[in-house]
């Protein structure tokens, strides 16, 4: 049976037109990806659907702007999920939530091939972050969903700047290398 | 060019800098494409990064909270006064569709089937889309023309048929209003910078609008629409330009 979903660039071309029934296609197609990237930034359901809300109707406005070098739409939709959760985190200074602290993996409910497929990408990404040596794990983690900035993660881990810099370019070479060996 | 920064790329890709160093860092790769190419390829593995995080279902009422708020705005007026503001979010996809037509006759010599699909859905300018078809039918080699400045938003594609006594035409879409003493002209250039004038007209107020030009397309190698102050003179302010492609040899 072939996938007749339209592709995401169609998508943003219909949302550029000002198509209600394509901002519905692409919520459900990254909505639930979007609000578990916000929660696992925020770790608050009603921020992190407040940041989903935001990022969608960010899109919304701006998908006639929207340029391929900027990332296919998928990527370029989550990086403005990922800005907005790690704005609003920024702004907190009591307390951030480290993302080791955050909830563990559920079991996903969908069952579809295009699911199960998915799932082995996820997989894959997942076991090449877990692969990685825990002080550039974390760092990248630290950095990416706890919002740090690499002078606060040299003062939070007490090493200096460079060697943040070097876990951070380490550990993102050897996910690279082991999703091109995956590919 | 500002220094590389090399050194930083990681953090920027990890959205790890402060707003001010993220700026400077932008600003350094609008400018430097080797910095660039690097960023790129670390932005690869960032964005699979949302593929580690456990799934998680937002509220069912979220979904029609978004829809309800993007339905709001859509009602809304537009701001700064402007009775239509004229971008790429006004352009409904089977008005991009004609345009692609152009497009995909160039690249596989027909209109493909998605393309026709849509192009078929047309119904309220049927004239415009007769007339396309007929010169896509008939083999014609067409040239997109995006608009460019307050243009942004509108396009016109050159239809050159190859049958005998057919004329050639612009189909344009979109085309914003223009000032009551203005006229656009649409022109021909030649290799060497002789411009020709195919066509003077003003919008229709339509969403497409054909014009129909006066000359032949072989011989020039450019072809512009400009904004001008009358129907004679040298061209004023280019608002919308291609190349005209040499036929292909036999």
């Amino acid at each position: 049976m072939p996938d007749l979903q339209p592709p995401d660039d169609v998508l943003l071309s219909s949302l550029a037109a000002r198509d209600l029934g394509a901002l519905a296609a692409l919520y459900d197609r990254y909505g639930r990806l979007a609000y578990s990237l916000a929660y696992r930034i925020l770790g608050e359901s009603e921020a992190a659907e407040d940041v989903v809300q935001d990022a969608f109707l960010s899109a919304w406005r701006g998908a006639g702007t929207y340029r391929r070098e900027r990332g296919n739409p998928r990527a370029w939709l989550l990086s403005i999920v990922h800005h907005r959760a790690v704005d609003i985190l920024r702004r907190k200074t009591t307390f951030r939530p480290a993302p080791l602290e955050m909830a563990e993996s559920q079991p996903s409910d969908d069952d579809t091939a295009l699911t199960a497929e998915k799932n082995v990408e996820h997989r894959t990404v997942r076991e090449a972050l877990e692969a990685l040596p825990q002080a550039q794990r974390r760092t990248i983690e630290l950095a990416y969903f706890g919002g740090y900035t690499h002078v606060e993660l040299s003062e939070l881990m007490g090493v200096p700047l460079g060697t943040v810099k070097g876990r951070m370019r380490i550990g993102l070479q050897k996910m690279r290398r082991a999703l091109e060996r995956t590919r | 060019m500002t220094e590389h920064v090399l050194d930083e790329l990681e953090a920027y890709a990890l959205g790890a800098l402060d707003r001010a160093e993220a700026e400077r860092i932008a600003q350094h790769l609008s400018t430097c494409a080797s910095c660039r190419k690097d960023a790129a390829a670390l932005a690869e593995i960032v964005d699979a990064l949302p593929d580690t995080v456990a799934l998680r279902e937002p509220r069912p009422a979220l979904r029609e909270r978004l829809l309800q708020a993007a339905r709001t705005e859509t009602r809304l007026p537009l701001r700064g006064g402007v009775s239509r503001r004229w971008s790429l979010a006004l352009v409904r996809p089977w008005r991009l569709a004609i345009a692609a037509v152009g497009a995909a006759v160039i690249v596989l010599g027909a209109a493909d089937v998605d393309a026709y699909r849509r192009l078929v859905a047309v119904t309220a300018e049927r004239d415009a889309y007769n007339k396309t078809m007929e010169s896509i039918r008939e083999g014609a080699r067409t040239w997109y023309m995006a608009g460019l400045d307050s243009f942004n938003g509108s396009g016109g594609t050159l239809y050159d048929p190859r049958a005998a006594g057919k004329q050639p035409f612009v189909l344009f879409h979109d085309l914003p209003p223009i000032a009551q003493d203005k006229v656009l002209t649409i022109w021909l250039v030649s290799p060497d910078s002789t411009w020709a004038r195919a066509a003077t007209f003003r919008p229709s107020g339509q969403d497409i609008q054909v014009v129909e030009i006066s000359s032949e397309v072989a011989g020039f190698d450019r072809c512009a629409v400009t904004l001008d102050d009358s129907p004679w003179g040298k061209h004023g302010t280019i608002v919308m330009e291609s190349r005209i492609a040499p036929p292909t040899p036999p």
